[in-house]
C-alpha cells in the first residue's frame, strides 16, 4: 500500500508538471489512467476507465475563459480508487468528476494566490537582474498554484480507499445508473464547446456529414479522419483549378496586363 | 507563392543555436501561466537566452526582462513565432538606439489573438480530436495502443511545428511582418483544418454520446422501446438533440460546469424514473 502511494505521488507529480512538460497532454485522463491502472495492477481497467474519463472530460480544456476542473486529481483518485474497490468504470466517474469540481475549487482559493507571490518575486528579480533566482521562482510558481493536489491525491488514496469501498455500497444503485447515463450524455458538452470554435455557415455541413456517414456507415473515427483529409484535398485542388480558369478568362478578355505574381 | 526558406541569414548577433535554445526553454511556456499576467514569467524564461547575449549591461537587460514581463498569453504550440519575432526585434533594438521599444511589445499584442485563435482552433479543436477519437476508440476495448497513439499523433505533430515557428519568427521579425498575412496560404489551411476538424466532431458524437430511453410503448410480445422509435425515424435523433440543446445553451451561455451538472442530474434523474438507462 506505501509503495502503491508513492507511485500515486510520482503520477500526481508528472500529472502536475503538464505545463513544465510543454502542455504535451499527459494529464490527459486517457494517459494518466493508463498510468494508474499500472501502479494498480490492473492495466486494462486502468486504460478502459481512463477512456471514458477522456470523452466525459472532452471539453474540458481551457478555452477562452473557462478554467476546467482539475483532471490530475479527478482522474487519478477516480480510476485508483475504483480499480481498489473492484468497481467498473461508472464508479470511476462517479468518484472522479466531484473530486475534480472540488479541486478546482481549493486551486482558485489556494494555489491562485501562492502563485501570485511567486509571481511578483519573478519581477523583483528582473529588477534587481538576478537570473538564477528568477529560474526558481518560475519553477515554484507553477507548482504553487497544483501544491493542494500534490499534497491531497497521494494522502485520499492511502486513507480513502477503505472509505471509499464502503462509499460506493451505500451509493444507490440508480445513482450509478444515472452517472453511466450521464458518461454518454457528457461528451456532448465537449463536442458540442469545440464546434462552437470553429462552426460558421461554411463548415456547419460538414459536421452533419461526419455524424451521419457513422449513423448509417459505421465507419470508425480514424476511417472519417481519413476521408475528411480526402475531401478537404479535393477542395482545395478544384478551388486551385477555378482560380486558374478565370485568370485565364480575365486575361484573353482584358488583357489588363497586371501580373499578380 | 510563399518561399519555404525559414532560416533567416543570422549575420546579426542571434545565431541558429541561440534560437535551438529558445525553442527548449519555450516548453515549460504555460508552467508558471497566472491569472494576473498569463504567460509573462514563461515567455520571459524563453527569451532569456537572447536577452543575456544581446544586452551585456545590467540595467538594459532589466528594462527587457520587464519589458516581457507584461501580460502575454498565446496558444503554448505556436508560442516560438512570437518568441522568434521578439527575438528579432530585440536584436534590431540592441543594435539601434534609435529604435522604438514599445513597437516589441504592440507587435507582439498585436499577434496575441488571431495567433491564438488559430492555435486553438488547430491544437485543441482538430489535432487533439482526432488523436482522441483515435486513441479512446482502441482504449475503451482495453488497447495499450490507445493512448500510445493519443500521445503520438497529437504531439509529434506539436513537436515540429513548435520547432519550426522558432526559426520562421525569427525570419518574419527581421524581414516584412506582413508577409504571413499575405500570402494567403495560412487562411487555406485553417479552412482546411476547421472542416477536417468539424467533420470528425461530428463523427465523434454520433459515435460517443449515448442516449438510450428504455421506457416500452405498448404491452407484452409486440412491446417496442421509445428507442427503436426514434432509432426508425433516423439514426442519432436522440443523440443529435441532445447535441443541439447542449450547444444551445452554451450559445445561451451557460456556464460549462452548471451544463455538466445538468447532464449529470438529467442522468440520475433518468435512471430513477427508469426513463434513461446506460
Amino acid at each position: 500500500m506505501l509503495l502503491k502511494t508513492i507511485l500515486i505521488f510520482l503520477i500526481t507529480l508528472l500529472g502536475y508538471s503538464e505545463w513544465l512538460l510543454g502542455t504535451s497532454l499527459i494529464q490527459r485522463p486517457i494517459i494518466m489512467g493508463t498510468l494508474v491502472g499500472l501502479v494498480m495492477g490492473n492495466l486494462p481497467a486502468g486504460i478502459i476507465m481512463g477512456a471514458t474519463m477522456e470523452l466525459a472530460m472532452v471539453g474540458a480544456v481551457s478555452i477562452g475563459a473557462y478554467i476546467p476542473p482539475d483532471l490530475v486529481a479527478g482522474t487519478i483518485l477516480g480510476v485508483s480508487l475504483a480499480i481498489q474497490s473492484g468497481a467498473d468504470a461508472a464508479a470511476a466517474l462517479t468518484l472522479g468528476i466531484p473530486i475534480a469540481t472540488v479541486m478546482l475549487a481549493l486551486n482558485t482559493a489556494i494555489g491562485t494566490p501562492l502563485s501570485l507571490i511567486y509571481v511578483h518575486k519573478c519581477d523583483r528579480d528582473a529588477e534587481n537582474v538576478n537570473i538564477r533566482q528568477f529560474n526558481i521562482d518560475m519553477y515554484i510558481c507553477g507548482y504553487a498554484e497544483h501544491v493542494c493536489g500534490i499534497i491531497f491525491v497521494p494522502l485520499a488514496f492511502y486513507f480513502g480507499s477503505s472509505t471509499v469501498a464502503r462509499l460506493l455500497n451505500i451509493i444507490p444503485s440508480f445513482v450509478q445508473t444515472g452517472m453511466e447515463v450521464a458518461s454518454g450524455l457528457l461528451p456532448a458538452l465537449g463536442f458540442a464547446m469545440l464546434a462552437q470554435m470553429v462552426m460558421n455557415k461554411k463548415v456547419a455541413p460538414f459536421f452533419f456529414l461526419g455524424f451521419f456517414l457513422v449513423g448509417y456507415l459505421k465507419i470508425s473515427t480514424t476511417g472519417i479522419a481519413i476521408f475528411a483529409i480526402i475531401l478537404v484535398s479535393i477542395m482545395l485542388i478544384y478551388q486551385n483549378m477555378s482560380k486558374e480558369n478565370k485568370a485565364e478568362k480575365a486575361d484573353s478578355a482584358g488583357g489588363s496586363g497586371f501580373d499578380e505574381f | 507563392m510563399m518561399s519555404f526558406n525559414i532560416h533567416a541569414d543570422y549575420d546579426k548577433k542571434i545565431t541558429k543555436r541561440d534560437l535551438i535554445r529558445v525553442f527548449w526553454k519555450s516548453i515549460p511556456l504555460e508552467h508558471a501561466w497566472n491569472y494576473e499576467r498569463m504567460d509573462n514569467v514563461s515567455f520571459t524564461y524563453a527569451l532569456l537566452p537572447v536577452l543575456q547575449k544581446l544586452y551585456p549591461k545590467k540595467e538594459d537587460l532589466s528594462n527587457a526582462m520587464k519589458r516581457h514581463l507584461e501580460v502575454y498569453n498565446i496558444t503554448p504550440y505556436i508560442s516560438t513565432l512570437p518568441l522568434g519575432i521578439a527575438a528579432a526585434m530585440e536584436e534590431a533594438n540592441a543594435e539601434d538606439p534609435e529604435f522604438d521599444t514599445s513597437s516589441i511589445s504592440n507587435v507582439k499584442m498585436a499577434l496575441m489573438g488571431p495567433l491564438s485563435g488559430i492555435g486553438d482552433a488547430f491544437f485543441w479543436g482538430t489535432l487533439r480530436i482526432i488523436a482522441t477519437g483515435i486513441g479512446c476508440a482502441l482504449a475503451l476495448k482495453g488497447n495499450i495502443l490507445g493512448p500510445i497513439l493519443f500521445f503520438l499523433i497529437f504531439n509529434i505533430p506539436h513537436y515540429i511545428i513548435r520547432y519550426v515557428s522558432t526559426f520562421l519568427g525569427y525570419r518574419l521579425g527581421s524581414t516584412a511582418m506582413s508577409e504571413i498575412g499575405q500570402s494567403g496560404l495560412m487562411q487555406k489551411v485553417m479552412q482546411a483544418a476547421s472542416i477536417v476538424g468539424i467533420m470528425v466532431v461530428g463523427a465523434m458524437t454520433m459515435d460517443m454520446v449515448h442516449v438510450n430511453f428504455i421506457t416500452k410503448l405498448g404491452a407484452g410480445e409486440s412491446a417496442a422501446t421509445v428507442q427503436s422509435l426514434l432509432d426508425g425515424i433516423f439514426p442519432g435523433l436522440a443523440t443529435l438533440a441532445v447535441f443541439g440543446i447542449t450547444y444551445w445553451m452554451l450559445k445561451k451561455k451557460f456556464n460549462p460546469l452548471l451544463i455538466m451538472l445538468i447532464s449529470l442530474a438529467v442522468g440520475i434523474a433518468g435512471a430513477y424514473f427508469g426513463i434513461l438507462g446506460a
